[in-house]
């Protein structure tokens, strides 16, 4: 498959993309150096403020969601590829208004090598931080081995859960005992019928037949087993749906919030199925959903597959997620 | 039989040579399992490390090497920075702020101090198909080895070499190419080599020091 994107010099791609949403949202959020989004409202913010870094390619994620009652900051890498530490620890200084900063980090290589140097500084330096790994994809290790589970599409609820409470005023502990709350009991699992090429280098990031799905796909590609013919949207859902609730260990009278995320070349018509599908399953195990969101937060460039999202929920948890936020991909 | 500011100044710019010459070989063999970057990311390193050795006038080795670390950190590409910066600044993490010529005793002190800097970033071990392949090996022949300088820098050069060479074997544990399995025997792992190729440059660089 050879590449088709409108793009610039490859080299210039996350810098293009980063101006072009400042420029796009210049009433919420702006640019800062060394890759960062900010929210504009930072500077008056006098409560725990919540950091986050990632590689850029995943548009609206990650930095579609900096704005208030969200994220503060976000550190962008290169396409795919997380940034340095030193960049992080300056956006948690500039973060910092004296009373904390939660520090959200997906489960990448990448991400956690930089999160580690990261705190290994915020320590030396005395700095008043609490991270928070988000790691639910439950493709490629048990619940029991969750350091081996890659941070999916959790990690946009978890920055509105963790920015509603912030916004309450609450302590940084009790921002990041919500935050941990959430994320310990959420799950997601990816499925591709085709692969994204990288941006940068033109190199197809998968090699799924034709009439081939994969269940069990992370970010990028990587494989997590599950190959097998295309199934209907309801067939899908459903092997995804029990998977998810038996990860978390849901339970009949249980409330939950569901999620379909589109990769990127998967249209809102097949998400909406696959949505009606999964409400449909979960109420015939008599769960509610009471909180949901079906588009596109998290892609993978032109991935065509999604990303089916669920997790526990409880009256504080709803309440979070109901909160106002206003940040460029997500407004309530 | 030891090294000063001159020598370890050589011994980056070598390394950043042996890197810089092989960053297409290192972005083939990233290509199969990873996101064929790694050569691209050397490439930018082995530029900073060039850069930053010729414009060393002054200064004590350890604080040299720290910021040359703290510097490749920031450089964008995935794993290779914050891991490389880590190795490139462990290497002067047990150094004195006024060592600056540094015995054998110093030098030895080089390695441990790099491997435990290592150790604290990451839990792969050899076997797991990393660059800690190449790094540990490295690390026990400096240990080992007799001699000066030169000598213990050529041991773990060898080292380095061999334990890349035998990534070839391995399945891989971390990064994405974990998730490919058995697929990855016959492969070796790009940051192994990439760790052999830097422990040769600043072999070559140890070579001539006094």
């Amino acid at each position: 498959m050879k590449m088709k994107k409108f793009i610039n010099a490859p080299e210039n791609l996350t810098d293009e993309l980063l101006d072009g949403l400042a420029l796009a949202h210049s009433d919420l959020i702006e640019r800062g150096d060394e890759n960062m989004i900010i929210n504009k409202k930072l500077a008056d913010a006098d409560r725990v403020t919540i950091v986050t870094q990632g590689g850029a390619g995943h548009e609206p994620a990650i930095s579609g969601f900096v704005g208030d009652g969200m994220v503060d900051i976000s550190v962008v890498g290169d396409i795919f590829a997380a940034p340095g530490p030193q960049a992080c620890l300056d956006a948690i200084k500039l973060a910092d208004k004296g009373r904390g900063v939660l520090y959200i980090v997906l489960n990448h290589a990448g991400d956690m090598l930089t999160g580690n140097l990261t705190m290994k500084q915020v320590k030396k330096q005395g700095l008043d931080v609490i991270k928070v790994v988000t790691q639910e994809d439950i493709a490629n290790a048990s619940r029991s081995n969750a350091e081996d589970r890659r941070g999916l599409v959790g990690c946009i609820p978890t920055y509105k859960i963790a920015g509603a409470a912030a916004a309450e005023g609450k302590s940084l502990e009790e921002v990041a005992e919500i935050a941990r709350r959430f994320a310990d009991n959420m799950a997601t699992l990816a499925v591709a019928v085709r692969g994204a090429t990288h941006p940068s280098t033109g190199a197809l990031l998968s090699d799924l037949g034709e009439d081939e799905m994969e269940i069990g796909m992370g970010q990028h590609g990587e494989e997590g087993g599950g190959r097998q013919p295309l199934k209907t949207a309801d067939e899908t859902a459903e092997i995804m749906v029990k998977a998810l609730v038996n990860d978390i260990g849901i339970k009949p009278g249980e409330k939950v919030m569901l999620i379909i995320n589109g990769s990127g070349a998967t249209t809102l018509m097949e998400q909406l199925l696959v949505y009606r599908a999964a409400v449909r399953i979960l109420k015939e195990m008599d769960i509610e959903v009471v909180a949901n969101y079906v588009g596109e937060l998290l892609t993978v460039q032109e991935t065509a597959g999604f990303q089916m999202f669920l997790a526990r929920m409880d009256d504080e948890l709803l309440r979070l997620w109901d909160a106002p936020c206003e940040t460029p991909y997500m407004k309530k | 039989m030891g090294l000063d500011q001159t020598d370890i100044k050589r011994m980056i710019s070598c390394a950043a040579d042996r890197m810089a010459e092989k960053t297409g070989y290192l972005g083939d063999i990233d290509s199969h399992f990873g996101d064929g970057d790694h050569g691209l990311t050397i490439g930018r390193i082995a530029a900073l490390m060039k850069e930053r050795a010729a414009a060393w006038d002054e200064g004590d080795i350890a604080g040299f090497l720290d910021d040359l670390g703290t510097g490749i950190m920031e450089i964008r590409g995935g794993s290779a920075g914050p891991l490389y910066g880590t190795m490139v600044a462990g290497l002067g993490a047990d150094l004195g702020e006024n060592e600056t010529d540094l015995d054998t005793e110093a030098v030895r002190r080089m390695f441990s101090g790099c491997l435990s800097e290592m150790k604290d970033l990451t839990t792969a071990r050899v076997g797991d198909k990393t660059m800690m392949d190449a790094l540990i090996p490295a690390v026990e022949a400096a240990r080992t080895a007799q001699g000066g300088a030169g000598q213990i820098f050529e041991a773990a050069a060898e080292a380095a070499e061999a334990g890349a060479e035998s990534t070839k074997n391995f399945v891989s544990k971390f990064g994405r190419a974990r998730n490919y399995g058995d697929r990855t025997i016959g492969t070796p792992d790009a940051g192994a080599v990439s760790t052999a190729l830097f422990f040769r440059g600043l072999s070559d660089g140890a070579r001539s020091a006094k």
